[in-house]
């Protein structure tokens, strides 16, 4: 024993350290093989990115099927299919911006080992916009005159006039050769089974069980992708599915909300992913009278909201939130405060969050005609548009079942009864809230005060910042409610920034008309924005690769997911 | 006897009519509807949202689109899924093996369990066993079925482990293990769990049902003849007591075999099993309207048929009741 004394044991000890750490500086090196489960808990309805409207489609969507231009983690855009993303320097957009020439990478396959060339953007565009494909988003793809091929490698796609969003058209491409006639769209097997470029294929789909893919041997990246098999298993609800994760059975979860977090942070070998989203929970004031039945926006100056009308009235609500005490306490720190519509992405226009400050408001409502009640509601008295002695009371509506929303209900009738703002709830479930015109529903009509629900703008923001901002977009029986701007605003500053924004070609132009565009809205408050949410999926750490992103859906790289030995 | 089969079956035909009236009306008026859920997408313009609503038929009046619905129905066309877009056919027939076979197997074993118990329940009543039967028969219909659940998967597959391989128990979901290859074993293991939770609920019904019309049969004059007569008493009770007793039970029986279509929505929700529980929930969460009517039209058509089975079934075993 004495012996192992000696200086030898020193090095020895240090080589058999080393030993010791070769296998796991080994797992740092990708290697092929092995196979990653996938939790989700909605059964995705099929698998046509052109048909598929709900999220978990195309999260499985996205492992198989490709297109031109995708986008990062950081909202930037990226080639895909393309050789480079075109722009006026490459020559790939033309002057007039109407014309675009993407080159694709050479030597392009299908799974099935069939060349996948310009003709298959080509069919792309006719598919989508043939009638009644059933094709569920057309826009955009509707302003395009013709896609040309000069050479099977380069789609020349010409629009009729300059569409600000062209890099985002193009994100699926459709094989001309497996897919059928668009007319019947809705009936191709490849709804169920679509063949596609990305680095897997669909293999299996079990109905309410599990979808099943299947490594392409013919993916771009000769090495790629690592995992030879991605099963998607369909479970009945997130607590399955958090279940699953812990006993390892599942390598990720997809789609947390914020509680699930706390009770799997402490869980060893599980890692939550939470990239700042550009979902934004918000709440839509009414600007206009509530008794009018979608009113056009003339009719809004002349009858606005009794209350939510005066500018004094919205100023006083958002300082009377105090937004950093919901992202902390219902939240767990996992979402930041809200400041406006575009607060991420390259579009990004950063502004300062709203203070807290009760004093102020107070102050606001005073000066607005709203004095102080017998029971604490404030009453008017010299206000704007409201009747002497209407209460300060304000109905909120958002969805049920909800419980972070049900309790920030809560804190935001005490932050109102806290500066003499009566808020009560009416809570109707979600469709009844997002229902159509023609079904009738109060927010198309416009018969609300206060809405509180989470939308986001895409990648590219024109047509959410346009569509819930711009005065021509207020939902009215002349237009069929088409359009979503429900808080009825109308700032003609804005509407010249935002027409400007979807005018010219240029990113850096665009990126600086919305921000003068957010500097209205900020000012003006239309929406008051509480908190923007992260995109929450929790996973494995025998998985490694994983890059969360906001912008896409989660296994937007899964060629370079792999796992441990 | 067969003229009364006559009647009762035209008799079905306007009431599934009426039922499907009743149903369309009221599956339409609720708010929402199967363009909801694309409300939220800012990829969609509200034009899109009016092409779909177009082509998925849903501007037309409510009378307009119940006659088109029944007009394809009756031509043997049972439409599309507005949402996965496959037919309605198609849908059902991928989850119906799946929710038959759990079913029918807690149904075998409901039936081999309650029956000899709730029979000895009854034939040595105040016994200890008959204590602990009615215990547990209270117990069984008292507890929370989703709980119940809950609880087994705690118990055999979150704590309890396999000493050998040190997984989990019993699987705590599915109908078998994703990416292994077929073996019986696999699907009984996976089946435990799921006809426990099932077997629980059902079994104390029929339990309490065969005690108590064991107990009314056993006390009759023509059970005490035989035993005076120096019957056996094997003989007394499976010959004279329990041909009789079992009749109620007959009805109770063929009035419950449409769930092994409907499913049983709480344990295929714990287990992730993919039955037709699931499948109905989900198309009722998602407005799709045509999947809705076609599982909701056979259902009650099962209902329907099935009653008239009782009666039918009751009427074959029992001499005393003769249908005019």
């Amino acid at each position: 024993m004495r012996d192992l004394r000696g200086p030898g044991t020193v090095w020895l000890v240090a080589l058999a350290i080393i030993a010791a750490a070769f296998p796991a500086a080994s797992q740092q090196v990708p290697h092929r093989g092995g196979a990653v489960t996938i939790a989700l808990y909605q059964e995705p309805e099929l698998l046509n990115p052109y048909l598929a409207t709900q999220t978990a489609s195309s999260e499985v969507i996205i492992l198989t099927v490709e297109g031109l231009v995708a986008v990062n983690d950081k909202g930037e855009y990226y080639p895909q299919l393309a050789a480079e993303l075109p722009t006026g320097a490459n020559g790939g957009v033309s002057p007039d911006g109407k014309t675009i020439t993407y080159r694709l990478r050479p030597g392009l396959t299908w799974a099935d080992g069939r060349p996948l060339t310009c003709d298959d953007v080509k069919f792309t565009w006719e598919a989508i916009v043939t009638p009644k494909s059933g094709a569920v988003a057309t826009s955009g793809f509707d302003q395009i005159q013709a896609v040309d091929c000069p050479t099977p490698q380069t789609a020349v796609v010409r629009y009729k006039d300059y569409y600000a969003p062209f890099l985002s058209r193009f994100r699926w491409i459709l094989p001309r050769h497996a897919t059928g006639d668009p007319v019947g769209m809705t009936r191709w097997e490849y709804n169920r089974k679509p063949l596609g470029s990305g680095p897997f294929k669909i293999a299996e789909w079990a109905s309410a069980d599990h979808i099943t893919l299947v490594r392409n041997e013919h993916y771009r990246v000769k090495e790629q992708p690592y995992l030879d098999r991605v099963i998607i298993r369909i479970v009945p609800s997130r607590e399955v599915g958090k279940q699953l994760l812990r006993t390892g059975d599942v390598d990720i979860v997809w789609d947390l909300v914020e509680s699930d977090v706390p009770e799997l942070r402490g869980v060893s070998g599980v890692r939550i992913s939470s990239p700042p989203g550009p979902d934004a929970e918000r709440l839509v004031l009414n600007l206009a009278d509530p008794a009018l039945d979608g009113p056009p926006a003339e009719a809004v100056k002349q009858h606005p909201h009794p209350v939510l009308g005066d500018p004094r009235v919205r100023e006083a609500i958002e300082l009377g939130i105090n937004k950093r005490e919901i992202t902390s306490k219902l939240l767990y720190g996992l979402a930041t405060i809200g400041t406006n519509e575009l607060h991420i992405g390259w579009a990004r226009c950063a502004t300062p969050p709203s203070s807290y400050n009760p004093a102020k408001a107070r102050r606001l409502l005073e000066e607005a005609g709203w004095v102080s009640g017998s029971d604490g509601v404030r009453v008017a008295k010299g206000a704007r548009y409201a009747k002497d002695g209407a209460r300060l009371r304000l109905k909120i509506q958002t969805t049920t079942g909800n419980k972070l929303r049900e309790q920030a209900e809560q804190l935001l009738i005490e932050y109102m009864r806290a500066i003499g703002i009566e808020f009560y709830i009416e809570n109707v479930p979600s469709p009844v809230l997002f229902g159509s015109w023609s079904s009738g529903a109060f927010r198309k009509h416009g018969r609300f005060d206060v809405l509180m629900y989470t939308t986001n703008p895409d990648v590219d923001p024109h047509s959410q910042v346009e569509g819930y901002f711009a005065s021509w977009n207020m939902p009215t029986a002349d237009n069929g409610g088409t359009g979503y701007n429900y808080a009825r605003y109308q700032n003609p500053q804005f509407d010249a920034d935002i027409k400007r924004a979807g005018s010219v070609p240029d990113l850096t132009a665009r990126r600086v008309a919305y921000c003068d565009a957010m500097k209205q809205l900020v000012q003006d408050r239309p929406h008051i924005y509480l908190y923007d949410r992260a995109r929450l999926h929790a996973y494995r750490d025998r998985l490694a690769g994983w890059a969360g992103t906001p912008w896409e859906n989660m296994a937007w790289n899964a060629q370079g997911w792999w796992v441990g030995r | 006897m067969s003229r009364y089969l006559l009647r009762r079956l035209m008799q079905s035909g306007p009431l599934l009519v009426l039922i499907s009236v009743a149903v369309f009306v009221l599956i339409n008026i609720v708010p929402g509807g199967p363009t909801a859920a694309y409300e939220n997408n800012p990829r969609l313009t509200s034009q899109d949202l009016a092409r779909i609503e177009h082509e998925l038929g849903l501007d037309q009046p409510i009378h307009v689109r119940y006659l088109h619905w029944l007009g394809a129905l009756l031509r043997g066309d049972w439409g599309y899924s507005l949402v996965s877009r496959r037919p309605v056919l198609t849908e059902i027939g991928e989850r119906l093996p799946n929710t038959i076979y759990l079913l029918g197997v807690t149904f075998l074993v409901t039936m081999a369990l309650a029956i000899p118990a709730g029979m000895l329940s009854a034939v040595r009543q105040y016994s200890l066993f008959d204590h602990a039967t009615t215990t547990l028969a209270f117990m069984g219909q008292s507890v929370p079925i989703f709980w119940f659940g809950l609880v087994l998967i705690i118990v055999f597959h979150v704590t309890l482990r396999n000493p050998l391989t040190g997984t989990p128990l019993l699987p705590g979901g599915g109908m078998y293990t994703l990416g292994a290859p077929f073996s019986v074993g696999d699907r009984i293991v996976h089946l435990l769990l799921p006809v426990a939770m099932l077997t629980l609920a059902t079994a104390a019904q029929y339990v309490r049902y065969m005690r108590a019309s064991m107990l009314e049969v056993i006390h009759e004059d023509y059970i005490r003849t035989a035993r005076a007569k120096g019957a056996a008493d094997r003989r007394v009770i499976w010959t004279h007591a329990f041909k009789n007793a079992a009749l109620p039970l007959v009805t109770i029986v063929a009035l419950d075999l449409p769930t092994l279509f409907s499913g049983a929505l709480f344990t295929e929700t714990i287990f992730s099993w993919p039955g037709m529980g699931r499948l109905f929930f989900d198309s009722a969460l998602r407005f799709d309207y045509a999947l809705l009517m076609g599982i909701i039209i056979v259902n009650a058509a099962l209902i329907i048929f099935s009653n008239l089975a009782a009666d039918l079934v009751y009427g074959a075993l029992d001499p005393r009741i003769r249908y005019v």
